[in-house]
């Protein structure tokens, strides 16, 4: 079935849909201070944010804050997804599978300053740590969604059950035929993890405290003096990682089987 | 290679550690895996529910208990209850930044449901084999960080911005335009952010229709038009519904749209938040603000189960 005039609007919605993202790839190797008019080509922007100090620590803290937190999501999301796919209870299906999206739920809004209050009333000093935690919640959804999928599909083929009939038990099965087999979605949902860590700015912004310094709340500093092609440049980097993480997530969840 | 590590019996580190407490770690592990006790299942899921309850559950019911505690000078709590903090919001002070939250983000739901339709319509019934790439390329821009988009709109719309430079320059303007700061810049940046969140819902509710549904009203002898009025559309409401509330409800509590692409006089419920939190100090009146948004969140999640329930029967 063809449609022209749907065509015709779909391409020009997703015209409008990266123009923006566009413009501002494009003016980062713009030669010009201020200006929107083209002076032609330079990667000058990429090479100042490479000589700013506080821009790689920033890196550095978004890059240990979204390892520690995807690492926490991923390992709480696997063993609450296996528990709910390969050995579901009897009692509380239902309520767990909605309780444990209840993250996507809530405003970020919300969680920032709740946390903050939270963090504040009970004495725990804001910092690296309570941002990790924080940021692993906000995953736990989405290696949870990732990983059990997967679950689901490797639990129709009977793969443990022919493990255990081998003479394996349930432990050995698990570590041997189903962990190995459900690794591609775990890494996925790692990297889903990773991405919401390094991408988060509304609950990183209110619960970083005052020395913790993410990638996002570096930017919205930046923003806040104007604009300036550096940021431009870092938009860009930030639009990057966010492209391969999500495109190499995806396709590990395509071929499982490799 | 190391010395000793050729000295390791099968089974590796394991072996390292003695003997009693690793026979009686591989048995708790065997039980936690063997699916055998309800207990171990509902263990497994322990972690990430004491995760969440730590993280999500307690700080959000301190905030419904702090939205009823009051100010102390210097940014204090004084732990009175009182309900001032909500007849506060609903002050001529601050109900026209609550209607604005409203108007700006019911406008911007609209508007997303007017653009988003079309698409999800194309990308149920015409995309073919493309489908997944469109899908893909509708969820780029709302993983990229928000304020990756909203600092690409500021390019744009800013004073010295592409638009002002295209416009003036082909000779259409001979001033700029000050479109920034207004409350068109600022519904267009929710708009933008938002779309994702309406075009999905709708897409999975139109991909659901039968096509037979429409074949037999072709056979019946109704144009393309009145197909989509008669059958397409009204099949389509429960998704219609279930993106309006999913663009409305998380746009109540946006603040970064509002804080780059507007300015004091368009600022929302979110801003306000945050002020309170942030600089005012007044986290009792900030968390009353923030119980509202809650509030609001809670009646649109009760219709949108209801939509799901309805859909399931």
């Amino acid at each position: 079935m063809k449609n022209k005039w749907l065509s015709f609007y779909a391409a020009a919605f997703y015209a409008f849909l990266y123009m923006p993202l566009s413009v501002m790839f494009f003016f980062s190797f713009n030669n010009a201070r201020r200006n929107v008019l083209w002076r032609g080509f330079t990667f000058k922007w990429y090479g100042v944010l490479l000589h700013d100090a506080g821009l790689l620590g920033a890196l550095l803290t978004s890059l240990k804050i979204a390892i520690l937190s995807s690492l926490l999501a991923s390992a709480l999301g696997l063993l609450a997804s296996y528990a709910l796919v390969c050995r579901p209870p009897r009692f509380g299906r239902a309520f767990y599978s909605s309780w444990l999206n209840a993250p996507l739920l809530v405003p970020e809004i919300v969680m920032g300053v709740g946390l903050l209050s939270f963090f504040v009333r009970i004495g725990v000093p804001l910092n690296f740590w309570t941002l990790a935690c924080a940021h692993a919640m906000i995953a736990l959804p989405y290696t949870i969604g990732s990983i059990r999928a997967r679950l689901l599909s490797l639990k129709s083929s009977q793969l443990e059950e022919a493990a255990m009939d081998l003479g394996a038990d349930q432990w050995e099965a698990f570590i041997r035929v189903t962990l190995p087999l459900a690794k591609p979605a775990i890494v996925s949902g790692a990297l889903l993890a990773f991405t919401i860590s390094f991408e988060d700015f509304v609950t990183s912004f209110f619960i970083a405290g005052i020395g913790v310094v993410t990638m996002p709340i570096k930017v919205y500093s930046m923003m806040k003096f104007g604009v300036t092609p550096e940021i431009n440049a870092l938009s860009c980097c930030l639009l990057l990682t966010t492209l391969v993480f999500l495109l190499s997530a995806r396709m590990l969840r395509r071929t499982p089987n490799s | 290679m190391p010395p000793g590590k050729d000295a390791l019996p099968p089974g590796g580190r394991w072996a390292r550690i003695s003997r009693p407490v690793r026979s009686k770690a591989k048995k708790f592990l065997a039980w936690l895996f063997s699916g055998k006790s309800e207990k171990a299942s509902h263990l497994l899921i322990l972690p990430a529910s004491f995760w969440l309850s730590f993280f999500l559950v307690i700080p959000i019911v301190l905030l419904l208990v702090l939205s009823l505690a009051q100010r102390g000078p210097y940014g204090t709590v004084i732990w009175h209850p009182t309900l001032d903090n909500f007849r506060r919001a609903f002050t001529p002070l601050y109900i026209p930044i609550v209607a604005r939250t409203l108007l700006y983000c019911g406008a911007a739901a609209v508007i997303c449901l007017l653009l988003g339709y079309p698409t999800a319509y194309f990308l149920s019934f015409y995309a073919g084999e493309w489908r997944d790439t469109f899908l893909i390329l509708l969820m780029i821009p709302f993983w990229t960080s928000a304020l990756v988009s909203i600092y690409s709109w500021i390019i744009i719309l800013g004073r010295d911005g592409l638009m002002n430079s295209v416009l003036t320059g082909i000779g259409l303007l001979h001033t700029p335009l000050d479109v920034l700061n207004t409350p068109f810049s600022v519904i267009l940046g929710l708009v933008y952010f938002y779309l994702p969140f309406m075009i999905l819902p709708l897409y999975s509710s139109l991909e659901k229709i039968p096509k037979q549904y429409m074949e037999a009203s072709y056979d019946l002898g109704a144009g393309a038009f009145q197909t989509f009025l008669k059958v397409t559309l009204p099949l389509s409401l429960p998704g219609v519904f279930a993106g309006f509330i999913l663009t409305f409800v998380p746009c109540l509590g946006d603040f970064l749209t509002a804080e780059f692409l507007g300015g004091p006089r368009t600022y929302l419920i979110g801003n306000l938040i945050e002020n309170q939190f942030l600089m005012a100090q007044d986290w009792p009146f900030g968390a009353a603000l923030t119980a509202v948004l809650l509030g609001a969140m809670l009646v649109g999640l009760y219709y949108y189960q209801k939509l799901e329930a309805a859909e399931i029967a």
